[in-house]
């Protein structure tokens, strides 16, 4: 069994705003949310990279203690965001706790700020005596957090999945909550992926010279990816979620159709966990086509990964070209968020969903000159009136994994 | 301490920090308050505090029987008298 697979919810917390319409200003009046790394008390002061994406806005979340016992702050976003995407479905409570939704929603390492807390128990020896880990904490900050503070939240009785593959959390979230429809395991999926304020991330790229460091005092003109000046990625946060249907349900109930999924690719480089590659990530694209049934001149929009590293965006450029040519307008989004980890998927997703749906393209922000490893490609020459029929979702992590996702313009679904 | 001290304590935690409204000494804990295992866990760290000593297993998993915060206040009150002993 074979189901079309649409989109009819979304929401994202991100460095550049809540909700489309913040986002939506962002992207068109080319406003960045990298901001000075806060100080974590820690370790900000032995990072060379103080550079951030941050989400520095209030949020009103509205959540009972009873909810709150279990979540840290990555479950804050998550459940905000699967609270909106579900609010705006208009699903009845009877389809959300029938067994036949599911969700699959994952982030890097669940909460280190709650981590960090138990550490300190440990390593400062504090109040021995006593149960000074909390009870809690392990659901606080366990690796499946997010997707089990979703289901208890809203009553969720279907399949979990929880992935947890760095910067492919949640792209293979959207991508296995789509295999889970499409193959009539389940009949919609809230798939997404969140990550929170967290300077052991920052530490570990740092350490590993991927970090941006040239721009500390002018954080919005970092990362910069395909540039001739870009000095590495910058670290960020927020959430997002997306709600998958079944194609013929969601017409049946007069649900908006934002989108349809219509390919999606993952696999592994199958060697080295850090370095890109480009066997890997070529054969990745030509998979999500294939898995769409449709040729590579049929996709008009690449959001890159584009992390703004030295050899990422070389090797993504091309892959790109060899599966592309010169085709598809491409542009990477992190320029404008930072590089949000575990939810840069669907954040990605999300942000090109929102340009689909209101006719433009935004431009890979802070691409002064491009480099000439990089200039194979059609760059989104600024923003940019364009109506997108089918756009292309690329996410690469650490440790070989990749994966490609391929929408359709809800417009042309119907 | 005595039980008035005790109580005080107790109803403070429960306001506080478990977000209490209005509590009754014989609300039932679950039924009226959405106290749950997850709660009496994380309440019993705070006891431990209050009384200034660790509980033993078996002193914790008695306290899986309290009901009320009558309850929590006949447990404590056991509790010291058999340390006290």
């Amino acid at each position: 069994m074979k189901r079309r697979v649409v989109i009819t919810a979304c929401s994202a917390i991100t460095p550049i705003g809540y909700g489309k319409e913040n986002i939506v200003q962002s992207l068109q009046q080319g406003r960045s949310g990298v901001k000075p790394l806060r100080d974590d008390g820690l370790l900000t002061g032995h990072i060379h990279s103080r550079v951030f994406g941050t989400v520095d806005y209030p949020i009103a979340y509205e959540f009972t203690r009873s909810q709150r016992k279990t979540m840290g702050p990555v479950a804050y976003y998550a459940c905000q965001v699967a609270k909106d995407v579900l609010a705006e479905s208009g699903l009845p409570q009877e389809f959300i706790s029938s067994g036949r939704l599911g969700v699959a929603f994952g982030s890097t390492h669940g909460s280190p700020t709650v981590q960090r807390e138990i550490y300190k128990t440990f390593f400062q020896n504090l109040e021995t005596e006593f149960s000074s880990i909390g009870a809690v904490d392990y659901l606080r900050s366990m690796v499946h957090t997010t997707a089990v503070n979703i289901t208890r939240m809203f009553g969720i009785t279907g399949r979990v999945i929880a992935s947890s593959t760095a910067c492919t959390t949640s792209s293979q979230a959207v991508g296995f909550g789509y295999e889970m429809v499409k193959y009539g395991m389940q009949d919609a999926m809230l798939c997404g992926g969140a990550d929170e304020y967290d300077t052991t991330t920052v530490a570990v790229f740092d350490n590993l010279l991927a970090c941006s460091v040239g721009y500390n005092d002018r954080p919005e003109c970092t990362p910069r990816p395909f540039d001739k000046k870009r000095d590495g990625l910058v670290v960020g946060e927020g959430g997002g979620a997306v709600l998958l249907e079944e194609y013929e349900a969601a017409k049946k109930r007069g649900a908006p159709i934002l989108a349809e999924v219509i390919g999606f690719a993952c696999n592994n480089n199958g060697g080295d966990l850090i370095l890109p590659n480009l066997q890997g990530i070529t054969s990745t694209l030509r998979l999500a086509l294939q898995d769409a049934a449709i040729g590579p001149e049929a996709v008009e929009y690449i959001c890159a990964h584009a992390t703004a590293t030295k050899m990422g965006d070389i090797i993504e450029s091309q892959a790109i070209e060899a599966v592309y040519g010169r085709g598809p307008f491409v542009s990477g989004l992190k320029s404008y968020t930072g590089h949000t980890m575990g939810t840069c998927g669907v954040i990605e997703l999300i942000m090109t969903l929102y340009m689909m749906a209101d006719g433009f393209l935004a431009p890979t922000l802070n691409l002064d000159e491009i480099d000439s490893r990089c200039a194979m490609l059609t760059h989104t020459p600024g923003l940019i009136e364009a109506k997108t029929n089918i756009a292309a979702i690329q996410n690469f992590a650490f440790g070989g994994v990749n994966t490609c996702l391929l929408v359709k313009n809800g417009l042309e679904a119907v | 301490m005595t039980r008035d001290v005790l109580q005080g304590k107790i109803l403070t935690i429960l306001v506080q920090d478990f977000e209490f409204q209005q509590p009754d000494l014989d609300d039932n804990l679950r039924d009226v308050h959405g106290f749950d295992s997850i709660d009496a866990i994380e309440l019993l760290g705070k006891i431990e505090r209050v009384l200034g000593f660790p509980l033993t297993r078996e002193e914790k998993e008695k306290a899986m029987e309290i009901r009320t915060i009558n309850d929590i206040l006949n447990y404590l009150e056991t509790i010291q008298q058999g340390r006290a002993q």
